[in-house]
């Protein structure tokens, strides 16, 4: 407990650092009694976890923090075993069911129906339903989500479901009409400027606020980014200096050199060099959505107006190839490919129009 | 021959060895002389064949039939001259009758000198009668043939020829006179024709049959070659086969018809049958016996005749072959086992289809006298089955019927047999092995083994001779590969087919069909039969070329796939030659097309493929400077991926056929007409197995991060977020000196730091590089997950920072372990410790005492010593529960007095001395 991002972490609700008006409105919902599904979402390092155990705390008390991990191995249908951990407290249960892979339907099926059929005892001092939280829903197959609906409004009286994703695109309708909804922004440059002050503080450091707003600037309003960068640089470094360099993630930076090359040359040969950068990315476990649009994202920079509109569109396109396929490289490279042409060209014709 | 002599340096072997190929050359010799023969009574034609039928013929019945009819034929004296003539004429007609009119003209002759004759003796008369019929008869028959005129010669039994002259009648007279016949014979019997000559006749027609039978048997036993149609080849078809002309032919396959019956038919590699014959030929001790002595002496009979045809066969071959593997076979032949087997108990022919390995094993084993027992792939292999039907074809033998041949087994497609079944053949061979040991203890034992040795040969056929499950078998058996057959023996042997079924083809096109089936024997005649079936009587390259109908869903190989799409196929048509000049087509779009689409249908390994495609398509030598030929690629990449995809989730197997379509795609996108270099692909499987190693090494440091923190981070906010500056934050300036000389400030950093690693799941782990020097390594690899390569290298803890971390991680491990314990059972801890303190308490007091008596009693000064100083003093009787010193003597004697000591004496083998010693007594 020793990180700074795990010692500072806000516990309940009233101490959350930003979208307190967010806060104030889940501590009435709380209150109100009448506790539907929820669906937490927004971008990592928002704090969707960290208000979800606040709301867990606000609403059990402090016992929801004793927290063990439970391994369970299921059998799915077909006689394969499934092993699943799960990490649960007395009142709540918490499951990643794309641990499973293609089997999740099977542990929505199994260990969700499972917990929810269990009634609570002593249903007079405690609340009557038990939580289960799904993270990363967006993971789920489509007909694990199917075997979720019906759940969902079965053990209504017994269980309900927090269920937290990154977006909802890929959350089915049905499900997305049975929860509440509740996005969890990033927090602006300024909040995550102030969490760091305050943690600082906390440490007994002197944070300069330029430092603190390039951190913030670097992890890109990710929370828990930024934290982490802040201690490191902390361990760099420790009498702060203004213009101290900020330690970056290493695939950030590989992707970055990446796009480097794919704008200065463009070529088979380089295309070839590429394709192994992007092995090279893909098999430190970067998934291939997130190196598509850190590509784009870099790339989109290097690129003139004109061309911009044409290069998100090729993304997109690729990007959605890339999800009804199952072989990244050929997607990420053809994306490459596309764009190395279309930028030869455009070079070539600006070059022309210089000639004459 | 001379060279096996010097070579080998043992003659007799030689000869046994190879008296087999020497009676198969004396055989061959005596066929060949046979069929020339008969040959030559076929050009003679049959009437000779039937005088030589004749000549044989009982002289018997004659007599009979003469006696019979001499009364009837008395009558007809007068009508008998003109019989004889319309005999004469009749047998002018029909020239090679078998029919009774043949005998005929003998008949009158001898009717008339019996005619006369009243009684039915015929004997007696006959003598005197003779000249008399005679003089009769030299009316008409001459001594000498006549001058002119038609004649007819006639010889009687006394063997005096004599020659009638043939007289012209009338149709009518000989109309009348046939009349006559009937009429005369109506008299005896109601028959035209006397029943003795429908008898005869028939008898002449039955053995007639019997004789066509028998000529038809010794030609199907011998197998020459009469071929009617075929005067030109007739001469070099001699050696082949004969196919059962006449009933049935057109339902069998040409495959059937002409598949070899003989050992000198066999279209394989000579140096390859060989090998398996003298193998064979090996049993022949243990199986035959006797005949192993028989045989020898016949091949030395039989030397010369060899000796002058060896020159003949290619002598630069064998000598080829004699330096590697006929060498080793030679000396495996040399020496029997004790059983007087040959040391390999099996033989294991292995090649690609079509090559004749089985009628090779099929024809040697005839041959070399064995019945053949065949157990294939249709057959129940699984293993106790198949330990049965080893055993039945091993061990016994057919008493009843015909062949009582010994049986040879042969087990073909035995790759394809289970591991299981294998093993039994192993368990056979080694059977005897264990067993030559163990003889010697106990005969008992001995005999009932011995029943179980084996004693059969054994040829196992495959394909794949690198099947896993062959390995062991490999080992054991004596192995023979089966090369390719030459094109043109086998194109040879397509051109007499062919004529002899009324196909014409020329030899270039047979060649061309040779070439496309890759010399496959089997695929050769089947498209032949096939193109025949069709009604195809004229085949040339062109049609063989246009016909898709003699490929085979061969497997070339990826390489060659490969090969094929990326090149140009224009080089390639010139190597082939003169067969696909004429085809100026080949060079279009359309036949490339269907070319490479046949080529990577037929691979079927779709994936594999791509995969190559995708990793060689960047490196080929296209100009391509817009990319534009790239993206296309690539594009039609993402549809084959996006086909796998839907192919698999949907298990919609249909889609399956427009995969084969992306090679085509690089086909015209990529082919050029250099040969392109392949390399193959690496690339995919080496990613998966390398995000499958980072994987674990993130889920194993997940596994055990405690739940507190691993609700809050996922694999993915891992990789993303945390790890790299983790691991950063984990590496802070350590000084480097002993962490008990840290100032405050840093021994919390320290504590920091190792809460951390531990609340991370991360350690340092000892590991030796190979270089021998000791580093310190973070557990689970994660660093390999964090870091990227080609980035500037991450600062590093020392090896001594590395280390005291890691002491000091055990420490706080340790620590923690304690803590857990004591929190799990606070009040057990507490109940023990208090239970232990008394007790301490208690020896300690009887120490304690025994201490202050002895210090009280003897050294009163020591203690002065010993405390150096008076101040203390005071100070340390008290947690000793010790009085002042004034009243140490009166406290001893309390005391003393008041407990009881005990002395125990728990060493040795007593403690039987108990009583009460008192200091005092000792003092």
């Amino acid at each position: 407990m020793s990180l700074w991002v795990d010692k500072y972490r806000p516990t309940s609700l009233g101490k959350l650092d930003y979208h307190k008006e967010q806060a104030t409105q889940l501590k009435n919902l709380v209150q109100c009694g009448d506790f539907p599904h929820l669906l937490v979402y927004g971008p990592s390092g928002a704090g969707k976890k960290t208000r979800i155990m606040c709301l867990l705390r606000e609403l059990y008390g402090a016992g929801v923090e004793k927290l063990r991990i439970e391994h369970h191995t299921i059998v799915a249908p077909s006689k394969k075993k499934i092993e699943i951990n799960t990490i649960a407290s007395n009142y709540h249960l918490e499951v990643n069911p794309s641990d499973a892979g293609n089997q999740d339907r099977v542990v929505i099926q199994e260990l969700i129906k499972t917990v929810a059929q269990s009634q609570q005892i002593q249903s007079s001092t405690q609340r009557e339903f038990k939580v289960v939280i799904l993270t990363e829903v967006d993971r789920l197959t489509k007909d694990a989500q199917h075997a979720l609906r019906r759940t969902m409004e079965k053990y209504m009286s017994t269980c309900r479901l927090i269920l937290c994703s990154t977006s909802t695109s890929k959350v089915i309708g049905p499900i997305r009409s049975r929860c509440l909804a509740v996005r969890v922004p990033l927090p602006s440059t300024e909040e995550v400027c102030s969490v760091l002050t305050s943690v600082c503080k906390k440490e007994g450091l002197n944070l300069p606020p330029e430092l603190a707003k390039q951190i913030s600037e670097k992890s890109g309003r990710n929370l828990r980014k930024a934290l982490l960068m802040c201690e490191a640089c902390r361990v760099q470094q420790y009498p702060f200096s203004a213009d101290q360099e900020v330690p970056e993630t290493d695939w950030e930076v590989y992707l970055r050199e990446t796009a480097n090359a794919i704008v200065s040359q463009q070529n088979p040969q380089r295309l070839l060099e590429v394709r192994a950068r992007l092995y090279e990315l893909l098999t430190h476990c970067i998934p291939p959505e997130i190196i598509m649009k850190g590509l784009v994202k870099e790339l989109l920079s290097n690129c003139d107006g004109q061309l911009k509109a044409e290069v998100a569109h090729m993304a997109a396109y690729y990007e959605h190839r890339l999800q009804l396929g199952s072989k990244a490289i050929y997607h990420l490279e053809a994306f490459t490919a596309k764009f190395m042409a279309i930028y030869k060209k455009f070079m070539e014709d600006g070059l022309d129009a210089m000639m004459f | 021959m001379d060279e096996y002599d010097e070579l080998f340096e043992m003659e007799e072997h030689f000869n046994e060895q190879y008296a087999d190929e020497l009676e198969v050359l004396a055989e061959m010799d005596e066929e060949s002389a046979n069929a020339a023969k008969r040959l030559k009574q076929d050009a003679a034609g049959e009437i000779a064949d039937i005088e030589h039928l004749l000549d044989d013929r009982p002289i018997t019945p004659k007599a009979k039939r003469q006696k019979q009819d001499a009364g009837v034929v008395k009558r007809l004296f007068d009508a008998s001259q003109n019989l004889e003539v319309k005999g004469t004429s009749q047998v002018d007609d029909i020239t090679p009758p078998s029919s009774p009119e043949h005998y005929e003209p003998s008949q009158p002759s001898r009717a008339t000198s019996s005619a006369l004759d009243i009684s039915g003796f015929a004997e007696i008369p006959e003598t005197p009668r003779r000249p008399a019929s005679m003089a009769q008869a030299s009316l008409r028959a001459l001594r000498r043939p006549p001058l002119e005129g038609d004649y007819i010669s006639v010889t009687d039994s006394s063997g005096t020829r004599v020659y009638l002259r043939k007289k012209e009648d009338t149709g009518a007279q000989q109309a009348v006179d046939s009349r006559l016949i009937t009429n005369s014979s109506g008299g005896l019997g109601l028959l035209a024709v006397p029943i003795a000559a429908l008898r005869e006749q028939e008898a002449e027609r039955r053995h007639l049959q019997v004789v066509e039978e028998s000529q038809r048997l010794t030609e199907l036993l011998n197998r020459t070659v009469t071929d009617a149609f075929t005067e030109s080849e007739s001469a070099e078809n001699d050696e082949n086969e004969d196919p059962e002309n006449g009933e049935g032919k057109a339902s069998r396959l040409w495959v059937d018809r002409f598949s070899p019956g003989h050992y000198t038919e066999l279209l394989s590699d000579d140096f390859t049958n060989r090998c398996l014959l003298k193998w064979l030929k090996l049993w022949d001790t243990v199986v035959f016996g006797r005949e192993r002595k028989t045989r020898t002496a016949r091949s030395d009979r039989q030397t010369a005749n060899q000796n002058s045809f060896k020159p003949n066969q290619g002598n630069q071959t064998q000598n080829r072959f004699k330096s590697k593997i006929e060498m080793t076979e030679e000396i495996l032949d040399a020496e029997l086992d004790q059983y007087r087997r040959p040391k390999f108990k099996v033989a294991l022919l292995s090649g690609p289809p079509g090559l004749g390995k089985t009628t090779l094993a099929h024809v040697i084993a005839k041959h070399a006298g064995y019945n053949v027992v065949e157990i294939n792939a249709s057959d129940d292999r699984s293993a106790e089955v198949f330990q049965k039907r080893i055993d039945t074809a091993t061990q016994m033998k057919s008493v009843l019927g015909a062949n009582e041949r010994p049986n040879c087994l042969i087990i073909d497609e035995i790759d394809g047999a289970p591991a299981a079944a294998i093993n039994i053949l192993l368990a056979l061979l080694s059977r005897k092995d264990g067993h030559g040991a163990e003889t010697a203890t106990d005969a008992m034992k001995k005999k009932k083994k011995r029943e179980q040795i084996l004693l059969r040969p054994i040829i196992c056929i495959c394909n794949d001779l690198y099947t896993p499950a062959l390995r062991p078998l490999r080992q054991q058996a004596f192995l023979l590969t089966f090369p390719q057959t030459q094109p043109s023996r086998l194109a040879q042997r397509l051109s007499e087919i062919s004529s002899r079924q009324g196909l014409k083809a020329d030899t270039g096109a047979l060649l061309c069909l040779c070439e496309k089936t890759d010399n496959d024997i089997r695929s050769c005649i089947n498209t032949l039969q096939f193109l025949y079936g069709r009604g195809l009587k004229q085949l040339d390259s062109k049609t063989i070329q246009s016909v898709s109908v003699g490929q085979k869903d061969q497997n070339k190989g990826l390489f060659h796939l490969w090969q094929e799409i990326f090149q140009l196929p224009r080089t390639k048509r010139k190597r082939i030659g003169e067969a696909f000049e004429e085809v100026p087509g080949s060079g279009s779009g359309a036949q490339r097309f269907q070319h490479i689409l046949h080529l990577a249908s037929s691979s079927g390994e779709y994936e594999k493929v791509s995969q190559g495609l995708y990793e060689n398509f960047l490196s080929m030598r296209v100009r391509d400077p817009n990319l534009q030929s790239v993206c296309e690629a690539l594009d039609w990449l993402l549809f084959s991926d996006r086909l796998n995809q839907e192919i698999l989730r949907g298990q919609n197997f249909s889609l399956m056929k427009y995969l084969p379509f992306l090679s085509v795609t690089f086909h015209f996108l990529f082919a050029h007409t250099t040969v392109p270099r392949i390399s193959y692909p690496h690339g995919h499987h080496e990613a998966s197995s390398r995000l499958l190693s980072s994987r674990n090494a993130l889920s194993t440091m997940l596994v055990d991060i405690p739940a507190a923190i691993r609700t809050r981070i996922s694999q993915l906010t891992l990789t993303l977020d945390v790890l790299t500056l983790l691991l950063d934050i984990i590496c802070p300036k350590l000084r480097p000196v002993n962490p008990q000389l840290f100032s405050s400030r840093e021994k919390e950093q320290m504590r920091e730091l190792i809460s951390t690693m531990l609340a991370y799941n991360l350690s340092y782990r000892q590991d030796r590089t190979p270089e021998g020097q000791y580093t310190y390594m973070l557990e689970p690899r994660v660093e390999e997950v964090a870091r990227f390569p080609g980035l500037p290298p991450r600062r590093q803890l020392t090896y001594q920072a590395k280390q005291t971390i890691s002491r000091e991680m055990e420490l706080e491990k340790m620590r923690r372990a304690e803590q857990l314990i004591l929190q799990r059972n606070p009040a057990g801890k507490k109940e023990e410790k208090k239970s232990a303190a008394p007790a301490a308490i208690r020896n300690h007091q009887q120490r304690l005492e025994n201490i202050v008596k002895q210090t009280t009693v003897e050294s009163r000064p020591e203690v002065d010593f010993f405390g150096r100083a008076v101040a203390p003093k005071p100070q340390r009787p008290q947690p000793s529960s010790d009085t002042g010193e004034g009243c140490a003597v009166l406290s001893m004697g309390t005391a003393v007095g008041n407990s009881d000591v005990w002395f125990r004496f728990n060493e040795g083998m007593s403690n039987a001395v108990r009583r009460n010693v008192y200091i005092r007594e000792l003092l």
